[in-house]
């Protein structure tokens, strides 16, 4: 029977100039107003225009908008390029631009970015390509929301509150079509004023399975993968003849967060005792395969606020054991196998996660913390974390952009269920510095001040840093041109083409 | 036969409103919250408070119970919490091809089993039985998630006859079916042959010999008949487990079938889809027995159903 339906075995099914990229999720919905998953973002990027966009460095630069101006720190007005054309053919305006924020701001649409958009008061339009923008209060991370894709007025009043399956986009490349959760289909926009792509068009596939992505990469059905690679993979990727990897620098940063409201982890001392035996070099050099940078905090060292000076935490057991003499728990026998107490550690039932789990639980053990490991599968895991049912846990923050994020996760009135200050983190100082900092619109000043609340956050330690993830794609030697960018966006397929 | 179907029908709707109820309860009552997922991180407590009561979600269970088998009665399976759209469109987008798949499977189960547990009934404890023994075992033991990887290595990647995964046609349809397929293989055959054997001692067996009828004609025309009733049970019971491995399958082959759909939708709490799936999934049980109990009738006279 397998040789009968051999003779029709498809040649990838390609038209030329495509190419196919590998998605282990594909996005649940494109629509702007709903995406929330980050592969929506990172192909939206291909298919929408924002006012502006992220730079590597995660600052905000001209795209839709030419430029702007902050005349008081409550107002920014936007001066649109003339050329900008929704795929429908209609000119992008600023009717649009106010259209699609109105859409998110309604409370009828339940969009999940509604409260993102809660510092604005009112969107304007001045005229067609002009837009303002009018906030509640000085709000320096702003300019986040402005990366937003705009959408065509007239489709929005089509369908004011319910996603929208084919989303008209400005982008440089536009949805053809797609079918049925799998496969998306994206075709070249040949009139897109930042420069045409050179490619006819890109499609994506979700192959859920990693194994099966690299194996459809080996085969040549698959162009690209990004991320989504097991470690353990790398080595035979690299004796592929017709695969070629690259690596660069994220923005993810993958964290070890603690429940500070309860003894042992309340004591300072003790989160630096674990922060100093945890050996993060073994863990990156092994489990990840170099795949990763030890991370000193929350901001990557490619972001515009990045400090290093910050304290750092080596790998030293005898420190950590120094540490948690001195906070009292001593080590009832010594070397021996009682512990001085005993931490439950929750993560979900990925293999990766549980493999660093275990090397954690060991170098945890030599100091004389006995870790109890509990894993869940991802909602229940996810639940226990937002309630702040939890000793410690492991996760990521992907995709870091404002330093606005350090209010979110360490001032005080963000605790759970309002916000990400799951570990109920309070301090005063930081409290008053993360306020100043999303007030102040004064960029050396906001440097200067998130400067110094990464030098206190590492010294008080409400979470442990642990490393920065790094981007890995594998990708067919044809295609050339591709760049990873620090948050995992496709947005350079539109730069990249494939040489036969 | 006809008062038989329809007195099986009507005995099905007590199983599957059981079922529901069951996973309606289940799903509810698990730890983990739709509007945390939709929402995500940076949602305010307010805004999740609204979506919650815009989704009826705040309502007591009993109340949401009522509200859902109101909707039931109106064939309405409601809307995905997840991504909005009616949750009867995806999984009639989905449906066709965890069909395609089962069918496959089972077929290439029926291709497979059929002449060799044939041949290992008419010659037992030959070279060709013992073989076949074999392989049922390791049919039997290999899971779906070792098998479907070594399959593509050896016919998407070493020969290319096959490609890798996704689903485009007929030669998409190769691997995946034969992955699932070799588990329910192995147990036909070996159900097969030991029917045969059980049935090749039988006196109406010693009277056809002495008639002077040919072995073939012993074999097919006496024999299998017979022994084809142990291996339509194993068939019936099997072909529902067949929709239970599709999972693991579609989610090496990429397969856009309900069995990863019905997996996301637990994943991401989206209760009208979860109960939609299993919904859907439970009818194709009480069909597939409703068949095998006809199948029954058909191959033996004997239990043709007397009102």
């Amino acid at each position: 029977m397998l040789a009968a339906v051999a003779g029709c075995a498809p040649a990838p099914s390609l038209p030329p100039g495509y190419v196919a990229v590998g998605l282990e999720n594909g996005p649940i919905t494109l629509d702007p107003r709903f995406a929330t998953d980050a592969t929506a973002s990172q192909i939206g990027d291909l298919l929408f225009d924002g006012l502006t966009r992220l730079d590597d460095q995660s600052r905000r630069l001209p795209q839709l908008a030419a430029r702007w101006e902050v005349p008081d720190p409550q107002t920014y007005i936007f001066h649109l390029r003339d050329g900008f054309r929704f795929n429908s053919g209609e000119p992008v305006t600023a009717e649009d631009v106010r259209a699609t924020y109105e859409a998110i701001r309604d409370p009828r649409t339940h969009s999940p970015k509604q409260q993102e958009l809660d510092a604005i008061e009112a969107v304007d339009v001045l005229d067609p390509l002009t837009v303002r923008f009018r906030l509640r209060y000085p709000f320096a991370p702003f300019l986040n929301e402005t990366g937003l894709g705009i959408l065509p007025a007239t489709q929005l009043a089509a369908s004011p509150t319910k996603p929208l399956a084919q989303p008209i986009g400005s982008g440089p490349f536009r949805l053809l079509e797609f079918r049925a959760d799998d496969r998306w289909v994206l075709a070249r926009n040949p009139n897109y004023p930042l420069g045409a792509p050179r490619l006819a068009g890109v499609v994506f596939m979700e192959v859920p399975d990693a194994l099966s992505r690299l194996l459809e990469l080996k085969r040549g059905t698959i162009d690209l993968v990004q991320n989504g690679i097991d470690p353990d993979s790398l080595e035979w990727l690299r004796e592929q003849s017709n695969i070629a990897i690259a690596t660069a620098p994220s923005t993810t940063f993958q964290y070890l967060g603690m429940n500070l409201r309860a003894p042992p982890l309340s004591d300072v001392r003790v989160r630096q005792a674990i922060a100093h035996a945890i050996d993060r070099d073994a863990i990156v050099g092994t489990i990840l395969k170099g795949l990763a940078t030890p991370a000193t905090g929350l901001l990557a060292p490619t972001h515009w606020a990045y400090s290093a000076d910050v304290t750092t935490y080596a790998y030293n057991p005898k420190r950590a054991k120094e540490l948690l003499d001195q906070a009292g728990y001593i080590d009832p026998d010594g070397d021996g196998p009682a512990p001085r107490f005993r931490l439950s550690y929750k993560t979900t039932v990925v293999e990766l996660r549980r493999r660093i789990a275990e090397v954690l639980q060991e170098q945890l053990e030599q100091v004389g913390i006995r870790l109890d490991i509990r894993s869940y599968e991802w909602a229940t895991f996810y639940n226990d974390i937002k309630r702040g049912n939890f000793q410690l846990y492991s996760l990521a923050w992907v995709g870091v952009e404002d330093p606005d994020i350090y209010f979110l996760t360490c001032h005080s009135s963000q605790t759970p269920p309002q916000g990400n200050n799951r570990g109920y983190f309070h301090e005063e100082s930081v409290d008053g510095l993360t306020e100043a900092g999303r007030q102040t619109l004064n960029l050396s000043e906001r440097r200067r001040l998130y400067g110094e609340v990464q030098r206190r956050v590492s010294q008080l330690l409400p979470i442990i840093p642990l490393w920065w993830p790094t981007n890995v794609a594998a990708m067919n030697r044809r295609l050339r041109g591709f760049e990873l960018r620090p948050n995992g966006s496709y947005v350079s397929l539109k730069d990249a083409w494939v040489e036969e | 036969m006809i008062p038989y179907i329809a007195r099986r029908l009507v005995l099905a709707v007590p199983t599957v409103i059981g079922v529901v109820t069951l996973v309606f309860l289940l799903i509810h009552l698990v730890p983990g919250d739709p509007v945390d997922v939709m929402l995500g991180e940076t949602a305010r407590v307010a805004d999740k408070v609204r979506l919650r009561h815009q989704l009826g979600l705040d309502h007591p269970l009993p109340v949401q119970y009522a509200r859902y088998l109101s909707h039931l009665a109106r064939a309405d399976l409601g809307r995905s919490l997840y991504s909005g759209r009616p949750v009867r469109r995806m999984i009639m987008a989905r449906y066709p091809a965890t069909l395609e798949l089962a069918g496959g499977a089972l077929l290439l189960a029926l291709l497979i089993a059929g002449p060799l547990g044939l041949a290992a009934g008419a010659r037992p404890n030959s070279m060709l039985d013992s073989v076949s023994r074999a392989l049922a075992v390791l049919g039997s033991a290999v899971p779906n998630f070792y098998l479907g990887p070594m399959l593509i290595l050896l016919f998407a990647i070493h020969l290319e006859w096959a490609p890798v995964s996704g689903r485009d046609g007929l030669a998409h349809l190769a691997l995946p079916a034969l992955t699932l397929g070799m588990g329910m293989a192995a147990i036909l055959t070996r159900m097969l042959r030991a029917a045969l054997l059980d049935r090749l001692h039988d006196d109406y067996i010693r009277t056809a010999r002495a008639k002077g009828a040919s072995e073939k004609r012993v074999l097919l025309k006496h024999a299998l008949r017979n022994a084809v009733l142990p291996v339509v049970t194993v068939l019936g019971l099997q072909t529902g487990a067949l929709l239970a491995g599709t999972i693991i399958t579609e989610t090496i082959f990429a397969w856009p079938g309900l069995g990863r759909l019905t997996l996301l939708a637990i994943q991401t709490r989206d209760y009208p889809l979860v109960q939609g799936c299993v919904l859907v999934i439970t009818l194709s049980y009480v069909l597939i027995n409703l068949i095998t109990d006809v199948l029954y009738g058909v191959v033996d006279p004997r239990l043709r159903v007397n009102s």
